[in-house]
């Protein structure tokens, strides 16, 4: 109660109050300008968190993120083009609810869904992050080095339609990590004679080049090639959403279960969430013949999803310090740059921060009802915002932000090296979600597995000895099987498509 | 653009070969047949595997070498790309000497100036008032040492 009580106050700080409040504006902004992604807003905001303490660190984080995905839903009704990947799933759908007049109840819909299907996600994180935290406790190097392994090879696996794509960018990923001391052995790799890169290449400059200055390659382009129609004014926000959610009050709750679910699985985030939310409405749905007429029952369940996935995925981030997806992939490097280091024992040592990190989720998600409102309102103004003047000043961002953890010119460079080769890998197909991962989970799989080996004297068999260890083993194993099958099946797919034409 | 996956392939493949032999002299640790060189060399032999695999899918698949599918002119896009190369090379390397005012005033002038097909007036005033929210943020705010360059001496 004592750790509750201090939670409360470290949260109920005026400084981390009012940085919950600026990253939220902030993710707001950033979620409604099409193509600017929730976890752009999380890159540029990193190199401000790092001169934060860890509470508000993270806050703003969990701020920006729930907000610019609650916010990219604003385009995607308004224009049918999605703020974020997370709202593509019901964009038609919301859509065609404002060509029959009702921009104001999908907006609406879309906020109060968001606000409860976080809340249900923070709901779960608070009460099940702890038990598997005391479930976990007794993990050895064993069960971390496959639980790693495991969220490596989902995270390959759910990364889209080529597999083989997917695990290619995340041993590129491994490759990245590889840089700089081991921190088993102190031993010097892949340095190329640079002192500066014996720490190992800075996770900010990686971050940054990955999602921001890869997603400014592509955007630039278009600027001026193509332009945004005007956004229609929306009327009435919250006509009639309270009578909508009460009919489809099973949907909301599934959803929001579903989602957190979703969330947790290493490598799917809110955007997975949301589609197969959707697709399971539809499927359960007593009219599904109405779906992707501007009907709001699909709509419903996949925005209280989306925002329940964010929560979901903290829970393996919090427990095991595997991320669920790419925001996560960066708290934990934010985490580590602060000094902690998430796995059960932070629950222990740390159990106030822990619970301060709750509560400050579920006022990041209590502010999405306010400011959601004021972003409906203003939508007009923001999308007005001319993309030639935004993307310089992203630019001229991303260079501070690189250089600023380090004050080294060095950072720079790898950020734009990393952007270019991001932007390059993206345009062939190639996801970047599994290369994130494979840079925070890199070191966890390397030195756990050594700390195996050093304790077994080098038994590879050891990993499977404990009952934990060997049901990750099998379950990674049946991963990478269904990596290779679903690769194996593309090769064939595509040998056919060649014969054919 | 998009790149064959047989070039794409094979380019992995090397980068692969390349990581395999350049962790063969890593020492293992004592009395193990593990060492620093475990993983690299792990890694380097999976991307040989993959890029082969990559490789022979775009063999079989026999398309172009090179093809672009975008919207917008494919000179457009390399000329972007060479500008947002140019301001991040030109910040590195200016920044020291001119300091971080005059190269992130001129940087954004020019970027948002060609951006927006000529609206300098606009350019200018965005790139200076950007320019001391950033300084204000970064150097004063967060003691991050943006460097002054020549502006040292006019201030101090």
């Amino acid at each position: 109660m004592a750790e509750l009580q201090q939670a409360v106050a470290m949260v109920f700080a005026w400084d981390v109050l009012a940085v919950i409040v600026g990253a939220s504006l902030f993710g707001l902004f950033i979620g409604a300008i099409p193509g600017l992604t929730a976890t752009m807003a999380t890159a540029l905001l990193v190199p401000v968190t790092f001169f934060m303490e860890p509470l508000p660190a993270i806050s703003a984080i969990v701020a920006a993120t729930a907000m610019a995905i609650v916010a990219g839903d604003i385009p995607g009704a308004l224009l049918r083009i999605p703020g974020t990947p997370a709202s593509a799933a019901y964009t038609d759908e919301a859509y065609l609810m404002g060509r029959q007049g009702k921009i104001g109840q999908a907006l609406g819909v879309n906020l109060a869904c968001s606000v409860v299907g976080g809340i249900i996600g923070v709901g779960i994180l608070a009460f099940f992050a702890p038990l598997v935290a005391d479930f976990a406790i007794q993990f050895t190097s064993d069960e971390y080095f496959w639980l790693a392994l495991l969220g490596l090879s989902c995270a390959v696996l759910v990364s889209g339609a080529d597999a083989l794509k997917g695990a290619i960018s995340m041993v590129l990923g491994l490759l990245i990590a590889m840089v700089g001391m081991d921190s088993v052995s102190g031993q010097i790799r892949f340095i190329f004679g640079i002192p500066e890169l014996m720490s190992g290449i800075s996770i900010l400059p990686v971050l940054i080049g990955l999602f921001a200055v890869a997603e400014l390659l592509r955007r630039l382009p278009e600027i001026g090639r193509t332009s945004l129609p005007p956004a229609p004014h929306v009327a009435k926000p919250f006509n009639g959403v309270g009578r909508l959610m009460w009919q489809y009050k099973g949907g909301v709750a599934r959803s929001g279960l579903l989602g957190t679910l979703i969330g947790a699985l290493p490598g799917a985030g809110a955007d997975i969430a949301s589609w197969i939310s959707y697709a399971l409405s539809r499927k359960l749905s007593r009219t599904p013949e109405k779906f992707g007429t501007g009907h709001p029952e699909g709509l419903v369940a996949a925005s209280s999803a989306n925002n329940a996935a964010l929560s979901g995925a903290y829970v393996p981030a919090l427990v095991f310090g595997i991320p669920g997806d790419t925001i996560t992939a960066i708290i934990i490097g934010v985490l580590m740059m602060k000094g902690v280091t998430p796995g059960p024992d932070v629950f222990t040592t740390d159990a106030t921060l822990v619970n301060a990190i709750f509560l400050a989720f579920l006022i990041a998600n209590l502010l999405l009802l306010p400011l959601g409102f004021l972003a409906v309102r203003g939508a007009r103004h923001i999308l007005s915002v001319p993309a030639s003047v935004l993307y310089p000043l992203i630019l001229l961002f991303c260079i501070v932000g690189a250089y600023a953890t380090n004050n080294s010119m060095l950072d720079i460079w790898l950020m734009l090296g990393l952007g270019l080769i991001a932007y390059f890998m993206v345009e062939n197909d190639f996801p970047i979600g599994p290369m994130i991962l494979a840079v925070i989970l890199g070191p966890v799989v390397e030195s756990n597995f050594m700390r195996s080996m050093i304790k077994s004297n080098g038994e590879l068999l050891v990993l499977f000895d404990r009952p934990i260890a060997a049901v990750l083993g099998s379950l990674a194993i049946l991963v990478w099987l269904a990596i290779i099958g679903s690769s194996l099946w593309s090769a064939r797919r595509a040998r056919s498509s060649t014969v054919s034409t | 653009m998009r790149v064959n996956d047989l070039l794409l392939g094979l380019l992995m493949a090397l980068l692969g070969v390349v990581t395999v032999w350049a962790s063969r002299d890593f020492p293992t640790l004592p009395r193990q047949a593990f060492g620093a060189g475990t993983f690299p060399t792990l890694i380097g032999a999976l991307l040989v595997v993959l890029g082969l695999l990559l490789a022979v899918r775009g063999w079989q698949q026999r398309g172009a070498w090179f093809t672009w599918h975008g919207q917008v002119a494919l000179s457009r896009v390399w000329l972007c790309l060479l500008a947002v190369v140019a301001a991040v090379a030109g910040y590195v390397w200016l920044t020291p000497v001119l300091g971080f005012p005059i190269v992130s005033i001129v940087m954004l002038t020019l970027l948002i100036g060609w951006l927006s097909a000529g609206r300098w007036w606009l350019a200018t005033g965005v790139a200076a008032a950007a320019t001391l929210l950033v300084w204000l943020a970064f150097a004063q705010l967060l003691h991050v040492p943006l460097a002054l360059g020549i502006l040292e001496e006019v201030i101090y």
